[in-house]
């Protein structure tokens, strides 16, 4: 297998590795519903007879996988995010959660991968509505290289998966992530620490930054596992540092804001936080990524001043309740 | 022989419904409209030999396999179970009790091969499973069996378009088509019959009565070795074999009072 790069597309990362599963194991089925990816071709060319376009049918995709699933096979299916998981969520909630089944679900588009294809397209609720799922792992890498490891924890997960896959080239910042703890520190910093998620991994990395030239100390946790989540780790991770600020390209009910408030509550952490998310609502506001994400407050710039702002006022809070 | 046959068939259906009725009563629970039209299909598939299935090779991998989407007639399932000797009667007393054995399937009760509640799911879980199948080259066959107020669901149509277009022939597929829903009668009156729509979906349709169970073999037989995919669709009688029950839509889900039950068991036993 070919080494991961910022040269690697994240849903290469992903797809190259179905493909060697695929060669591997003769029971690895695909089913797509009429999506199709650079790094597919390949695999429909060498295995036509594993890989299915169900078309535009998304409540069948996931019956049918239920099917194969239910004679041993292990089946991936693939669609854009919001068709993925809300047009076949009773299918899903019923036949793959009710009987448990290790069906490998991949979804591109979080966030707002495909920003001007308007909400339809946008990946926001998806993560709530999983975690309400039982017994479902959801995963949401922020590189190529742990999406290639998701593809490969899906593969041998005992229940069903979920991978969000943004696009495009990410570079490599957590290379020494353990997979297993769904969680990597991937900068430590006394002051802030911000917890983030997929993509937002690269821009919490630019805020921390340029809040380290303001004087701050910054941390970064990419939490690329977000179900189950390890509530002791992880509240030990946020414990180091002052104040916490989660940044979420998500709504915040269901997403990280609500995730996290839930680790703090349960490990009784004590910290000041400050959600950044993208707000309740469909919004018909074609645009590009950047434009859409600045105009939920969370563009570059904004961050760093928000933050800053948010820090020094925690602080003076809590030196002015010990006084 | 064919007299024979049928008269065979004949009191295993009286038997059955006999033992449903009293499962329903003694429980105060059960679906017995929808159950009772479903009896001499049920019989003709677990009965007759044209499905590869009984009490030795029920978990075999390459078994036939009997999918149901109108899971609320599990009742008579769970009496088929027991006579073929894979739901034991320890088990089958259970039904109704706090823990026992429910209204609806679950892919744990020995005999089911998935959960049932939601409806028009199994056509598309019977097209994985054939396509499964295929990609192992083995010969089983995935008898479903839906209801019509079921075939209004829009996934049908998927999975229907979908068995047709991969050809997947082995899926064989029986509609009870009893003419009641919960709440309405359903008719052919804007959208056609159920003939013409599988039809239109590419499979081959086929009409039976549903309670002669020799016509519904006869139109099995053909389906299962058929190269095309064929939908069977079983005109029944909602709630058959209880005079005042049969096309009364109260009888979805109405437990019979005292003295209907009385007069029931009459009539089950005549």
């Amino acid at each position: 297998m070919k080494p991961m790069s910022s040269t690697t597309d994240i849903r290469d990362g992903y797809f190259d590795r179905v493909f060697d599963l695929a060669q591997k194991n003769s029971d690895l089925v695909f089913l797509s519903a009429d999506a199709d990816a650079h790094s597919l071709v390949k695999f429909r060319k060498t295995f036509p007879d594993r890989y299915i376009n169900v078309g535009v049918a998304e409540q069948n995709m996931i019956t049918v996988a239920a099917g194969l699933a239910l004679a041993g096979k292990r089946v991936f299916v693939y669609s854009l995010l919001p068709f993925l998981t809300m047009r076949c969520y009773e299918q899903i909630h019923f036949n793959i959660v009710g009987m448990n089944l290790p069906v490998s679900f991949v979804g591109v588009g979080a966030g707002y991968s495909f920003d001007f294809d308007g909400p339809s397209h946008h990946g926001l609720i998806d993560i709530g509505l999983f975690r309400l799922l039982p017994g479902f792992t959801i995963l949401n890498p922020s590189t190529a290289r742990l999406a290639s490891q998701c593809a490969s924890f899906s593969f041998e997960n005992g229940g069903p998966t979920i991978t969000r896959l943004d696009k495009g080239y990410l570079e490599n910042l957590n290379p020494d992530s353990d997979f297993d703890s769904g969680f990597s520190l991937v900068r430590s910093g006394k002051d802030v620490i911000i917890c983030t998620t997929g993509r937002m991994l690269h821009n919490a990395d630019k805020v921390a930054d340029a809040l380290e030239l303001r004087g701050l100390s910054v941390g970064v946790i990419d939490l690329f596992r977000l179900k189950p989540i390890n509530n002791e780790l992880l509240a030990d991770a946020i414990a180091n540092s002052k104040a916490l600020v989660t940044l979420d390209e998500n709504s915040a009910e269901g997403g990280l804001c609500s995730l996290i408030a839930g680790v703090i509550s349960e490990r009784n952490l004590s910290i000041p936080r400050k959600n950044f998310s993208c707000a309740d609502g469909i919004r018909h506001r074609p645009g590009s990524r950047r434009f859409l994400l600045e105009t939920e407050g969370l563009g570059i710039d904004e961050l760093v001043v928000s933050i800053s702002q948010f820090f020094h006022s925690a602080i003076s809070e809590r030196q002015m309740s010990r006084v | 022989m064919i007299k024979q046959k049928s008269m065979c068939y004949s009191s295993l259906a009286k038997e059955l419904r006999l033992k449903v009725f009293d499962s329903v009563i003694k429980a105060n629970k059960g679906h017995l409209g929808g159950t009772f039209s479903s009896i001499e299909i049920l019989i003709a598939l677990f009965f007759s030999g044209v499905m590869s299935y009984d009490g030795t090779n029920y978990t075999a991998p390459n078994r036939d396999r009997f999918l149901i989407g109108k899971g609320h007639a599990c009742l008579a399932l769970y009496h088929i179970w027991n006579k073929l000797g894979i739901l034991p009667d320890k088990e089958l007393e259970t039904y109704g009790q706090d823990g026992g054995l429910g209204g609806q399937l679950h892919i744990g009760i020995s005999g089911a091969e998935h959960n049932s509640g939601s409806l028009g799911h199994v056509l598309g879980i019977a097209a994985g499973l054939a396509l499964a199948a295929r990609l192992d080259g083995t010969n089983s066959r995935y008898f479903v069996l839906l209801g019509d107020g079921e075939c209004e669901e829009g996934s049908i149509w998927e999975s229907a378009a979908f068995i047709a277009r991969e050809r997947l022939s082995s899926v064989v597929t029986v509609v009870d088509r009893n003419r009641l829903s919960v709440t309405a009668q359903i008719n052919d009156d804007f959208s056609g019959t159920l003939e013409n729509k599988f039809t239109s979906f590419g499979l081959i349709s086929l009409t039976v009565d549903g309670h002669n169970t020799l016509e519904i073999i006869n139109a099995l037989t053909f389906a299962r070795s058929s190269h095309v995919p064929v939908a069977i669709i079983a005109d029944t009688v909602k709630g058959k074999g209880i005079s005042f029950m049969e096309n009364g839509i109260k009888w979805h889900h109405s437990i019979p009072s005292k003295e209907e039950a009385m007069l029931a068991r009459e009539e089950l036993t005549r």
